[in-house]
């Protein structure tokens, strides 16, 4: 059995944790160091909702987010500013609202107080917040439901704030576009004409930064595997069959060789090729072999269904019949082998018990021996 | 980064300085550290708590997500988001701005039934003892936006997971991480060989290689002791991803891995099922004793109009052990009756050679007018590997068999058994890869849009080599080690253009450096039909130009139609629709002429001609002409304020233009789930599935006995025709592969205060059968009246069942302390009929098997308690 690391690896652990305290002790004293100028007040602009008219609606709120921003509200309190570069996150323009302005955090917290609770507790809204804490009222809320004075005038009527939801009027392609302000590139470079952006999915219908469902990446639910299976039903229930990779035990994850955000591969792989990310886990496979299999160096799926199979190691065919859609030639490949060759049967043949042709082929992906052309060196 | 204060010491300075670039800068633009792109360890978790979370999930908080509206809110789709739970604001850590939460599950749990059962333990090293259902400790600033998140689970020693994260979002992430992971090949093994897990297996007393009978070897089989053969991968890394400056954000990986272990594997001493007596067959056990180092390098650039990314990924792959040596306890004999000159016992393996693996890829994107992107990426990679060959054989003495002068088809096996024989001392194997991919895409109005894309990628075999024994002037290789030149005369796998013997034999001298370059046009556009539907429509061409292979030229079309609406009686309805034509040039049933021995000087053509090297009408199914269509609706129904109805239906066709070979394959498939949370205490779920599949193919025996044809060894041999001489319609067989899965299942959680209940019941289901049809008995293998009595029953059935009863129950005992019981109930059956009689022996004449397979039919039940304890 191997060594259990258990302590080892807390007591490291609770090291590490305690350096990053010391580091972000040391950072909060810098930025309280150079934090302290506060952003001037700057003009309030044009719009149809004032500041009293917002008092007069709403409970004590954060009434300073008019006089905060000026042409260009988020970034004219950046500066210098301490605070998380989320803070530079823009406020998006509402095509549905597009006169609406911002009025602040507080402002929406005070109807929207349990949403507060909720989200304050994911770190993606949390960091807002300490951005916000900083910076002034307008980041956090409205960097990704926009501008809310129009809403904040007529809370019932859809559209008039960026909302993510099943009833709401924003688009797909405008919640994608507010997530992608700050999210754009890496890995979702492609996410431009990816087959999950074609088939209208907004970023919500798998994640909700509003609550904490997940440990991490702010997932619609509680961990990447289900979050897949709420559409792609059959491909969960290909992972039960008998020979499967480890999905339904947790130690793997659809995104593990998928990007859900695109890619440049149609089935979204995160490699340029399916045989890439196979030799990623598999990279005894990756050879290059002295004597090379055709379809095995093609294209793994020739052999294998990687969700889950019926047959031993993910084969889309039992064996011997996977090898004879291919394999015809004089003696002993293209024989019928029936029930009666089974080990049970009046004529056992090897050619068809326990592993069939991998009984003697068994370098099937490859053979770096010199007695290997037929794979069986 | 923090400002550097002036009255600092040049070595703080340093200090400091270092410490930014490897934790990021603070005074960044906006960064993103959130998007990992390696492959693997994007998820932690284990057959206890798949999530990896789950004892984190504190009861739903009863006031949802908002006070303004009752019950959840629903993703646009139309799937209802869950209940959030309760907060858990953390405890303050000292003065500061820092919080901290965490959970500690500790326990005990039993298993008790059949705990070895194969596919109970496939990936999960259940056993009885002291457990780590959790442990996580979480620190956050909420102030900076600074957090430090250690989380870690221990099934067993081979099943356990610890992993740190810190960083600052928006800024930087470091992260460390360590794992085993269990996966289980086979709990019904029962090899005969000592040292498994080795390179070398040698067979245990009373056996002795190359000498022993089949009762012999029936008695060590029913006397070796069961045991388990499986692997543990053990994984370590160490990542970095953070804002370098401004908008450039670079991330570092490195990841180590270990696999170590046992896997069921092959042994060939020539065939034994012509030769009553004679060869031998092995099912050995093979040692995993890998180790992979993988780099990962990024630099990316965000902007406003241009978005790069740069990636390195390094892979290194080492096999501590490069072979595997393994004894043959059956004797051979020559089919000829001479006395056997030979003494072939041992059999031999290369394993996997290490290899290297770079890939550097650039990928930029711009934003263009009209809701406009243009992105275009490259790529070279390359993998490489030049392992020293081992030897052609490793026999001692003479090989082969001696007749009577001048039939003397011995060869000394120190003329091979020497990498003097090679050509070439190491691999020197190398397969470079190139990428480019380009796509544009436009939205110039809502209602509009259209993308084309351009894709081309080549793979480079540059591998070469020559199958010459310099010792002997001589061509080709060592078959089996030498078995099969021992039992059968001249078939030792050797070309002699100077000998008589040998000048006739046709045998692989040339690898074959297959390779392909793929080349794909992508148009498509697609309308959007009033504010809730769309239809799009994409056309797809495909040209693929394998190497070395049956075709030059592989073309396919595709066009898909895709209709999204959100809207269908209150539903999200995606259906799509897709059909391709896949045609090529013309198919050469026989284009690996240059690789064999017929190619070289001095080869003479035997009297009787070459037999065929396969049968003309054989079309390989990854480049035969083939039409497929492929069909998928995916419906998700709200249904009332409280439940989800959902539900998939599909359907793929495929149908190949093929005599011999694969001809169809078809699959229908349906999934139906309903989820219901009525309340935020309580949700419930409940799914059905079923598919089935068929796949068939028709190949064609070759006429090689008398009782179906006799042609092999007559002048019309040559003859490739379906139809013809040599593969006459008599011997055409047909075999259909009919699979039917059937799944379903339902789970429910009730919270009663300070009592939660989890029931959770799954099943799964396969059945298989592979069924055949043949023209005349001249297409079995076996054609003995009792052979062909047996054919006429079929195949038994194949199945694979699984039904699994969780219960969970956890007390609140207080606000810090919690008690989960929870048990499992499995049931499984499994039947396959490659294993049919192998519960009652292993050995058939000179075959010996190791593996019974799984468990016909298993139960095992878990029951555990576990603390959990609130930090």
């Amino acid at each position: 059995m191997r060594a259990i690391p258990f302590f080892l690896a807390a007591g490291l652990c609770a090291m590490l944790g305690a350096g990053a305290m010391l580091l972000g002790t040391r950072d909060v004293q810098a930025q309280q160091a150079v934090g302290t100028a506060a952003p001037e007040p700057q003009a309030a602009p044009a719009g149809t909702l004032s500041q009293s008219d917002i008092a007069r609606m709403l409970p004590a709120t954060d009434m300073g987010a008019g006089a905060a921003r000026a042409g260009h509200p988020h970034q004219a309190s950046m500066g210098d500013s301490p605070a998380t570069p989320f803070d530079a996150a823009s406020i998006p323009a509402n095509p549905l609202a597009p006169d609406a302005d911002a009025i602040g955090a507080k402002s929406c917290v005070a109807c929207h107080a349990q949403e507060n609770v909720q989200a304050s507790h994911t770190l993606h809204v949390a960091s807002f917040r300490a951005g916000a804490a900083n910076t002034g009222p307008q980041a956090a809320c409205e960097s990704c439901h926009g501008p809310g004075s129009e809403h904040a005038k007529d809370p019932t009527a859809p559209g008039l704030i960026i909302a993510f939801t099943h009833d709401a009027k924003t688009s797909p392609q405008v919640q994608a576009g507010v997530c992608l302000a700050c999210h754009a590139g890496g890995a979702r470079q492609h996410w431009i004409g990816s087959i999950h952006q074609n088939r209208g999915l907004s970023c919500t219908d798998c994640h909700n930064p509003m609550a904490r469902l997940s440990p991490e990446g702010v997932l619609a639910k509680s961990s990447i595997n289900e979050v897949c299976a709420t559409c792609h039903q059959d491909i969960r229930a290909k992972f039960n069959r008998r020979s499967h990779m480890p999905l339904p035990e947790g130690q793997m994850a659809c995104t593990d060789c998928h990007n859900p955000h695109g890619s440049i591969t149609r089935p979204l792989l995160k490699t340029d090729t399916v045989n890439e990310t196979c030799y990623t886990c598999h990279a005894e496979k990756r050879g290059p072999f002295l004597f090379e299999h055709a379809p095995v160096r093609a294209n793994c799926l020739n052999c294998h269904d990687v969700h889950g199979s019926n047959q031993q190691t993910l084969l889309v065919a039992p064996v011997p019949m996977l090898c004879q859609q291919c394999h015809t030639m004089t003696l002993h490949p293209n024989d019928l082998q029936s029930a009666a060759n089974l080990g049970s049967g009046p004529f056992p043949d090897e050619r068809l018990m326990g592993r069939a042709c991998l009984s003697c082929h068994a370098n099937i992906h490859g053979s770096n021996n010199p007695s290997g052309p037929k794979f069986h060196k | 980064m923090p400002a550097q204060k002036g009255n600092r010491t040049a070595p703080k300075a340093l200090a400091l300085g270092l410490l930014a670039g490897l934790f990021g800068t603070h005074s960044a633009l906006a960064g993103d550290t959130s998007g990992s792109m390696r492959v693997g360890d994007m998820h932690y978790g284990n057959a206890l708590d798949p999530s990896g979370w789950a004892s984190m999930l504190h009861p739903a908080d009863p006031d949802g997500t908002s006070y303004l509206h009752a019950g959840m809110l629903r993703t646009p789709t139309g799937a209802l988001y869950p209940y959030p739970p309760q907060v858990d604001e953390g405890k303050p850590l000292g003065l500061g701005d820092w919080n901290y939460a965490g959970l500690l599950q500790l326990g005990y749990l039993h298993v008790g039934g059949d705990r070895n059962a194969e596919y109970f333990r496939q990936y999960a090293d259940w056993k009885s003892g002291a457990v780590l259902g959790l442990f996580a400790l979480e620190f956050h600033n909420r102030r900076t936006g600074q957090y430090v998140e250690l989380r870690g689970s221990r099934l067993g020693g081979d099943d356990q997971y610890y992993r740190l994260r810190a960083g600052r979002y928006g800024s930087y992430r470091i992260e460390g991480f360590y794992r085993d992971m269990p996966h289980t090949v086979s709990t019904r093994a029962y090899p005969i060989w000592n040292g498994v897990g080795s390179t070398d297996l040698t067979l245990p007393a009373p056996l002795v290689a190359g000498a022993s009978t089949p009762a012999q070897v029936a008695a060590a089989s029913a006397a070796a002791p069961r045991r388990s053969l499986g692997l543990t991968r053990t994984r370590a890394g160490l990542g970095y991803e953070g804002v370098l400056y401004r908008n450039w954000i670079g991330s570092a990986a490195i990841t180590n891995e270990k696999r170590s272990g046992t896997r069921l594997w092959g042994g060939s001493m020539f065939f034994n099922f012509p030769f009553p007596d004679n060869g031998g067959i092995l099912e050995t056990v093979r040692p995993i004793d890998f180790r992979t180092t993988d780099i990962n390098l990024s630099l990316r650039n965000v902007g406003k109009l241009w978005r790069f990314l740069a990636t390195y990924n390094g892979s290194f792959f080492r096999n501590h052990k490069d072979h595997l040596n393994f004894e043959s306890p059956f004797a051979l004999y020559n089919v000829v009756g001479t006395p056997q000159v030979a003494d072939i016992k041992d059999g031999q393996f290369s394993l996997e050679p290490n290899n290297d693996y770079h890939n550097l890829r650039l990928d930029l994107t711009r934003e263009l007018k009209w809701n406009g992107q243009f992105s275009v990426a490259g790529a070279w990679g390359t993998m490489r590997q030049n392992d020293a060959l081992l030897p052609p054989t490793t026999c001692t003495g003479t090989g082969g068999i001696y007749i009577a002068p001048p039939a003397d088809y011995t060869f000394q096996c120190a003329n091979w058994n020497t990498t003097a024989a090679l050509s070439q001392k190491s691999a020197n194997a190398r397969i470079d890869t190139g990428l480019f991919d380009a796509r544009v895409t436009f939205r110039p109005t809502p209602a509009f849009g259209w993308h084309a894309g351009l894709r081309w990628y080549r793979e480079d075999n540059k591998t070469r080599y020559l199958a010459y024994n310099p010792l002997t002037g001589q061509y080709g290789y060592i078959s089996e080690n030498g078995s099969q030149g021992s039992v059968v005369p001249g078939e030792t796998g050797i070309f002699d253009p100077a000998n008589p013997l040998y000048w006739s034999r046709n045998v692989t001298v040339r690898n074959v450096p297959f390779g392909y370059t793929d080349a794909i046009l992508e148009l498509g556009t697609d309308w959007q039909l009033g504010r809730k539907s769309s239809l799009g429509v994409t056309y797809t061409y495909d040209h693929n130009r394998p190497k070395y292979r049956e075709r030059k030229r592989v073309d396919e079309q595709r066009i898909k139609f895709d209709w999204v609406s959100r809207d269908v009686i209150g539903a999200t309805v995606r259906l799509s629709w897709e059909y391709a034509k896949r045609t090529g040039d013309k198919y050469n049933y026989d284009p690996y002429v240059p690789f064999f021995s017929r190619s070289l000087p001095g080869f003479v053509d035997p009297a009787n001609g070459l037999p065929a090297h396969t049968v003309a009408d054989m079309r390989k199914y990854d480049l035969s002409d083939r039409s497929e269509s492929k069909a998928r609706a995916i419906i998700t129904y709200p249904w009332g304020e409280s439940a989800t109805l959902s539900a998939t239906f599909y359907g793929n066709r495929d149908q190949y233009d093929a005599l011999i070979g694969r001809q169809h394959t078809r699959t229908t498939g349906a999934t139906v789930q309903w989820d219901w949370q009525p309340t935020p205490a309580t949700t419930v779920n409940a799914y059905l599935g079923a598919e089935t599949s068929r796949l068939g193919i028709s190949n064609v025996n070759d006429a090689d006995g008398p009782d179906n044809g006799a042609v092999f060894g007559t002048p019309e041999q040559v003859n490739p025709n379906l139809g013809g001489p040599l593969y006459p319609f008599a011997n055409q067989w047909w075999e259909l592969d009919r699979e039917s899965n059937r799944n379903g299942g339902f789970s429910l959680r009730h919270d009663f205060g300070r009592v939660r209940a989890d029931l959770r019941y799954d099943y799964n289901g396969s059945f298989g059968h592979v069924g055949y049809s043949y023209a005349t008995i001249g297409a079995l293998a076996t054609r003995d009246p009792a052979s062909v009595a047996a054919a006429a029953a079929g195949f038994p059935d194949n199945k694979y069942r699984a039904n699994t009863l969780d219960l969970g129950l956890n007390f609140a005992v207080n606000r810090n302390l919690g008690v989960r019981l929870f048990g499992r109930y499995q049931t499984g059956a499994f039947s396959d009929w490659h294993y049919a009689g192998f519960d009652n022996t292993l050995s058939y004449d000179h075959r010996l098997y190791t593996d019974k397979g799984g468990q016909l039919h298993y139960s095992v039940s878990l029951v555990g308690v576990m603390l959990n304890l609130k930090l």
